[in-house]
C-alpha cells in the first residue's frame, strides 16, 4: 500500500504511525504539524523526520505561523496546496489524516 | 482526471482544520478533478447561510458558494445540522442534505478519499 | 458484479469528549442503507477496527442516556454487531490499557449472533491494506 499520511498536530502521534506499514509512506505536515519541520525540541530535531524520507509541508502553513521556507528542514519538501493534490492523487493509492 | 472525496468534521468557527478541507477541495477542482465534500459533526454548522465575516474567524460562506460555482458536490449531515438548530430553509442554496449513506455512495466513487475528522 | 469497495474505518480516539469517534461507528452503520444510492450489485463494506486510545471506549455498562440523555457508544457497537459489520479490536492496545476481553459489550441480550473480534495489529493493518480507502477517526 502507498499511503500518505497528513500530520497536522505537532504533539507526534508516533504510537499509529509506527506501527503503520506501507510499501512507501508519505507524510505530509499541514497545520501545526508543520513545526516538525521547522522546529527542534531541546535542540532535537522531530524523530517524525526519520520515518521515511518522503517529507512535505504545505508552504501556506509554514507561511501563516511566521516561519518562512528557509527554516525548514532540507529533508523535507516545501509544497503547496496544488502539489499536494498532485501528491494525493499521483503518489499515492490511499491517504489518512491522523 | 480522479474524483476526490472529502469528510469534514470540525467546525468552521474554532478549528482551522475546516479551511484546509476547502482550500484542497479548491485546489482539486481547480486542477480539474471531481470533488465532493461531505460535512458531518460541527462541520455542518457551516452550512447556514448569512455567516458575518468577522476578521477573527473564517467565513465557509462564500468558501462553499465559490466551489459549489466549479462544481464540487457538498452535502451536509440533515441530523447533525438540525440537531445544531438549523432548518433547510435556513441553509445554503444548492447544497445538499441528506444521510450518513450519501458519503458511503461517493466514497464507492471515488479514487481518492480523505477523512479529516473533527474532536 | 458492481463492485464491492470495502473500507478501513480506524478509530483512535476515546469515546464521549468529542463526538468523532461516535461518529465513526453510525457510519460505519450507515452501509445497511447505502444501497438506495447505488447501482445493482454495488456494495459498500466497513470494517470497523479500534486501535490505539480508541480501544478505551468498549467497557461494558456505560450509562450515557442515564447521564447526559445521549446513545452509549456500547449500544452503538451492539447496533454494529446486529448489522454485521466486521468489528475488529487491537488485541496489544487491550493488553497495554488493561482491559480483559470479557469487559467488551456484545449483543447477546438483542439477538445477535455477531462479535467483536479481539485481533492482533497486524490483522488490523491487513484490514488497511485490503481496503480501497482508510479512514482514521
Amino acid at each position: 500500500m502507498k499511503l500518505g499520511v497528513f500530520v497536522s498536530d505537532f504533539k507526534f502521534t508516533a504510537d499509529i504511525l509506527d506501527r503503520l506499514k506501507a510499501d512507501k509512506l508519505g507524510i505530509i505536515l499541514v497545520q501545526n504539524g508543520i513545526y516538525h519541520a521547522t522546529t527542534k525540541e531541546n535542540g532535537k530535531s522531530s524523530s517524525l523526520l526519520d520515518k521515511t524520507s518522503n517529507l512535505y509541508a504545505l508552504s501556506e502553513d509554514i507561511q501563516i505561523r511566521g516561519l518562512k521556507t528557509t527554516d525548514v528542514d532540507k529533508r523535507v519538501k516545501v509544497v503547496n496546496y496544488s502539489d499536494v493534490v498532485d501528491l494525493v492523487f499521483n503518489e499515492y493509492d490511499k491517504v489518512a489524516w491522523l | 482526471m480522479g474524483t476526490l472525496t472529502i469528510g469534514c468534521y470540525p467546525g468552521l468557527v474554532g478549528s482551522m482544520a475546516y479551511d484546509f478541507a476547502l482550500k484542497l477541495a479548491d485546489a482539486a477542482a481547480t486542477k480539474g478533478h471531481k470533488v465532493n465534500i461531505w460535512f458531518s459533526g460541527n462541520a455542518t454548522g457551516s452550512v447556514k447561510a448569512h455567516q458575518k465575516h468577522l476578521k477573527d474567524y473564517s467565513t465557509g460562506e462564500k468558501y462553499l458558494t465559490a466551489l459549489l460555482a466549479k462544481g464540487v458536490e457538498i452535502c451536509t449531515c440533515e441530523a447533525c445540522t438540525v440537531a445544531r438548530g438549523i432548518l433547510k430553509t435556513e441553509g445554503i442554496e444548492k447544497i445538499q442534505w441528506n444521510a450518513m449513506h450519501w458519503y458511503l455512495a461517493k466514497i464507492h466513487k471515488s479514487d481518492r478519499v480523505l477523512l479529516i475528522g473533527g474532536e | 458484479m458492481g463492485e464491492n469497495v470495502k473500507l478501513a474505518f480506524i478509530v483512535q480516539k476515546p469515546q464521549y469528549k468529542g463526538e468523532t469517534s461516535r461518529l465513526a461507528i453510525t457510519h460505519a452503520i450507515a452501509y445497511q442503507t447505502v444501497e438506495i444510492l447505488l447501482e445493482d450489485g454495488e456494495l459498500v463494506t466497513p470494517t470497523l477496527c479500534f486501535i490505539g486510545e480508541g480501544v478505551l471506549g468498549l467497557q461494558k455498562g456505560q450509562n450515557a442516556m442515564e447521564l447526559y440523555g445521549i446513545t452509549s457508544t456500547e449500544s452503538h457497537i451492539k447496533n454494529t454487531l446486529l448489522v454485521d459489520l466486521d468489528v475488529l479490536i487491537c488485541k496489544e492496545d487491550l493488553v497495554k490499557y488493561g482491559i480483559p476481553e470479557d469487559a467488551l459489550p456484545d449483543a447477546e441480550d438483542m439477538g445477535a449472533d455477531k462479535k467483536l473480534q479481539v485481533v492482533p495489529f497486524a490483522q488490523i493493518q491487513k484490514a488497511m491494506e485490503d481496503a480501497k480507502h482508510v479512514l482514521f477517526f
